[in-house]
């Protein structure tokens, strides 16, 4: 149970650095507050316009749904690989069943052209 | 030039105190040397009761102190190497060859202006950076460098490890909404579409391994290929590491992937906004990722620490220093000076028209290149994970030298052929992998 120790020490100590880094560069920098326009969003410098967190592309949306699905059965995989050696023919046989409904899945977003990005 | 004192008056009044404080503050780190020199004996009873303890603060600092040479190193890496195919000088003014100038560059980005936009979410854009620079530091903690140097031997390091490198897909989606810009936003979500995307191949990819040595500790893994050159797993699992190699550098969002900072299309991405150290600390994330990348490569697939062949000369020599007594100090005391002079001798005597002082510079530099060389040599023979250190380092930074080559020499791709690729080639070309190599193992290890 050594590692869960690590990882959280490592994960303090490794944001103080960066953030002690940050504030470090924040004290020893030059600073001014410049005039309305330092602060606007950079466009290439036209004035913004319109909501910047307004509407944008549905795909990122089903790209992550896709995700999230892959990514689950991507743990299973992992588990099943490491006692596959017990298992053998069943377990490859239920695994080859599990896999392909996720393949069927994603057969039905191809054919439905959700992976042609627009 | 008077520069180093104009940039002093130029600094602001917190800069003046730090630059002030910080000679203080290193006569003060000696002045703690030599007290640990002098209570060392108590000091050494109390830390080797909490041997733990000290392992764990050796292996944090040490991992996360690596990362910053090693940054420096890529950086230079990437600007001399491309220079050079693309037939241009490249960097060749600070230090020997130019290599300092990634320092440099560290050092300017220090002073530069940290800026907030007016529309910032301020907590969330201080946090970005934090988030994808620990995503991929986080992983060093697992990859073994050398056998017995690495910073946690887990049980689930390879699970673990994409676990944390995945993360750093939050913190590019917190500074493309942070930001307040348009870009910012839409280079964000297009990273993260990308990064989420390849993972899916990238984790499947590495199965065939898990397969093979039912194991996810990368530890194990790397003993597992101990042997000849053979036992490696690129030698039984190739197109898992074809898979590995392309979706790699998608994860680490290097040309030919790297739309995520397609300057031509949507200025610099998630980072338009950035400036200053917090700037610095994304593309300190993105080079520590390439040698991150190029070792879990090096540990998964070419073997990690182990020699492609053995060492034809077996030497290990052990002096015994302890048993020298008063002959170690006069040695330590009397060897150096002795050689500096015999050093600076030929430069001196041999009409070359240098001063004395200039001949024993000489001497100095040429005794402390010869004491390195006979030091790292001393090491070499006497350790075994020196060897393996430098065999890892090795195979890691070819691992680099390829990045940097595929970024001299291809373009982008675009965005819907990224995204088509990796789902309707990569993903079923990892999966017939993974089912491949189960069949192969029930076949072989069916009772007959």
């Amino acid at each position: 149970m050594t590692g869960i120790w690590y990882v959280v020490g490592f994960a303090i100590a490794g944001v103080s650095f960066v953030l002690v880094t940050i504030a470090m560069a924040w004290l020893i920098s030059h600073r001014n507050r410049g005039d309305e326009h330092k602060g606007l969003p950079y466009e290439s410098g036209i004035d913004t316009y319109g909501d910047t967190h307004g509407r944008f592309g549905l795909s990122f949306y089903i790209y992550a749904l896709l995700f999230v699905a892959f990514d689950i059965e991507v743990i299973f995989i992992y588990l099943w690989a490491i006692v596959f050696r017990d298992l053998l023919i069943g377990g490859f046989v239920s695994m080859l069943v599990f896999v392909s409904i996720l393949l069927l899945g994603l057969a039905y977003a191809w054919r439905k052209g959700v992976l042609t990005w627009r | 030039m008077d520069s180093p004192s104009r940039t002093f008056e130029r600094l602001t009044l917190p800069g003046k105190v730090i630059f002030t404080l910080v000679p203080i503050l290193i006569a003060l780190l000696a002045g703690l040397v030599m007290a640990i020199v002098l209570v060392g004996p108590f000091a050494l009873d109390f830390l080797s009761a909490n041997l733990p303890l000290v392992r764990f603060v050796v292996a944090a600092t040490v991992v996360l102190l690596m990362t910053v040479p090693t940054a420096f190193l890529i950086i230079y890496m990437e600007m001399k190497v491309i220079a050079l195919m693309n037939l241009r000088y490249g960097p060749d003014r600070v230090g020997p060859y130019g290599s300092l100038l990634s320092v440099v560059h560290g050092l300017k980005v220090l002073m530069k202006e940290d800026f907030t936009p007016t529309g910032a979410d301020g907590i969330v854009f201080t946090w970005a950076p934090v988030v994808v620079y620990m995503a991929s530091v986080m992983t060093l903690l697992v990859l073994p460098f050398a056998p017995g140097i690495f910073g946690v031997d887990m049980n689930i390091g390879l699970l673990y490890f994409f676990a944390m490198g995945g993360l750093g897909v939050v913190g590019l989606l917190m500074a493309g909404w942070s930001s307040f810009n348009k870009y910012s936003l839409i280079g964000g979500l297009r990273s993260a579409a990308q990064v989420v995307s390849y993972e899916i191949p990238l984790t499947l990819s590495v199965v065939g391994i898990v397969l093979l040595s039912g194991t996810l500790s990368l530890n194990k893994i790397t003993l597992d290929q101990s042997g000849s050159l053979f036992d490696w797993y690129v030698f039984k699992q190739p197109l898992a590491f074809l898979i590995f190699m392309i979706a790699a550098t998608a994860e680490a969002n290097r040309t030919p992937f790297d739309l995520t900072e397609a300057d031509s299309e949507i200025v610099a991405g998630f980072a338009t906004e950035y400036s200053g150290m917090r700037f610095g600390f994304f593309f300190f994330a993105e080079y520590v990722n390439v040698f991150i990348v190029s070792g879990l490569a090096v540990a998964l697939f070419m073997g990690g620490w182990n020699a492609p062949f053995d060492w034809p000369f077996p030497i290990v020599a052990q002096p015994d220093l302890a048993g020298m007594g008063v002959g170690l100090l006069l040695a330590i005391g009397l060897i150096p000076p002795l050689a500096i002079l015999l050093l600076a001798m030929p430069f001196y005597l041999l009409n070359t028209g240098l001063r004395f002082w200039q001949a024993l510079v000489i001497g100095f530099v040429l005794f402390n290149v010869v004491a390195v060389a006979a030091l790292l040599g001393f090491a070499f023979i006497s350790f075994d994970w020196v060897v393996g250190l430098l065999w890892f380092l090795m195979k890691t930074y070819g691992f680099v030298f390829l990045f940097v080559w595929m970024r001299g020499t291809l373009p982008r791709v675009r965005i819907d052929q990224l995204m088509g690729f990796a789902w309707k080639w990569l993903l079923p070309a990892a999966l017939l992998n993974l089912f491949v190599t189960a069949l192969a193992i029930v076949l072989v290890t069916t009772p007959r």
